[in-house]
């Protein structure tokens, strides 16, 4: 489900159904790659739609979660737990954080539960078929690991 | 001559234009109000467009995935979106099913479970399709795979708009 109206409708409907969120992980800086730091962040909400698209009846996904990249690890891992926290306790067995910037790579063991990383493909020197292809084929590499994760429970969360 | 034939009393003159001028600028207000609340009714019933999806001798018994894009408009924005169909022949006529979950709206996949072979298989909540779309009791969907409506033109397979069953 999507953060609208409509989806916010459907999911007090079938809220018990919706056990999983999807947050984007998406980072702001103006000063270093400001442009890769757009692709990246570009990239994460065009696989985050197409999650989306395929789980939508069980996945609801959440605004992004931005921060600055001078923002350091801890801080942002801190403020991520707290959304996850919140997340959990309001139903979400399983929080799934999505991004392209790889340094999330150095807290995941830090985090509550499940991120994936995905390094960003270079899609605006593609054509647009074949960008909807890589796409594509990206996606259904990444499906089977949240039905894996559903599979498997939600992960434990301590406090 | 012809004045004493009519005799319009400039009461009747007053009341003739006053109506006159009155019912027509009723009708401009109430024109308007009809048209925007019978305007979705009648969009509902219009003609959706077919686009070619696949060619005759593609298809199989075997339900196949095939995407397609077709233009879709939201008001006045347009844009283009990609839909997605599962086809395949039943005594040699092309049956088009929709993938989208009857239950919450995931995409549902042919065999897309290995323990359940010959069905429709919902990743998100286990819900089932028999090959016609029909859903399976016990499973969370409450009603069949919506079809697309189909048109064959030559060797050529055409999708419109899905219709609920």
């Amino acid at each position: 489900m999507k953060w609208n109206t409509t989806d916010a409708d459907m999911y007090l409907k079938a809220s018990e159904y919706v056990d999983t969120a999807i947050i984007p992980l998406i980072p702001l800086n103006w000063k270093k790659d400001f442009k890769g730091t757009v692709a990246r962040g570009e990239f994460i909400s065009l696989i985050t739609d197409e999650i989306e698209k395929q789980f939508k009846g069980r996945v609801y996904t959440i605004p992004p979660f931005t921060y600055l990249e001078e923002e350091s690890d801890e801080v942002r891992a801190e403020r991520l737990k707290q959304w996850d926290d919140h997340l959990f306790k309001n139903g979400f067995a399983h929080v799934i954080y999505l991004t392209s910037d790889g340094d999330w790579k150095r807290v995941e063991e830090h985090l509550p539960d499940t991120l994936l990383w995905i390094p960003a493909l270079p899609l605006e020197n593609v054509e647009p078929s074949y960008a909807k292809d890589m796409v594509s084929q990206q996606i259904r590499q990444i499906l089977p690991m949240i039905t894996d994760k559903w599979q498997s429970g939600p992960k434990e969360r301590e406090s | 001559m012809s004045e004493k034939e009519h005799k319009v009393s400039r009461r009747q003159f007053l009341t003739y234009t006053l109506t006159g001028v009155g019912g027509f600028m009723a009708a401009g207000m109430l024109m308007p109000m009809a048209r925007f609340a019978l305007d979705p009714a009648l969009e509902a019933g219009a003609e959706s467009d077919f686009v070619r999806v696949a060619s005759l001798d593609e298809l199989t018994e075997e339900p196949q995935r095939f995407d397609f894009v077709v233009e879709q408009e939201d008001g006045w924005y347009s844009s283009e979106v990609t839909r997605v169909a599962w086809i395949y022949l039943a005594n040699n006529e092309v049956v088009a099913l929709s993938p989208v979950c009857t239950h919450l709206g995931c995409t549902v996949n042919w065999e897309g479970s290995e323990s359940y072979p010959e069905n429709f298989f919902c990743p998100c909540h286990g819900g089932r399709f028999e090959r016609d779309g029909t859903n399976i009791q016990g499973t969370p969907p409450t009603r069949p795979l919506d079809v697309y409506e189909v048109q064959v033109e030559g060797d050529d397979v055409y999708l419109g708009g899905t219709v609920q069953r």
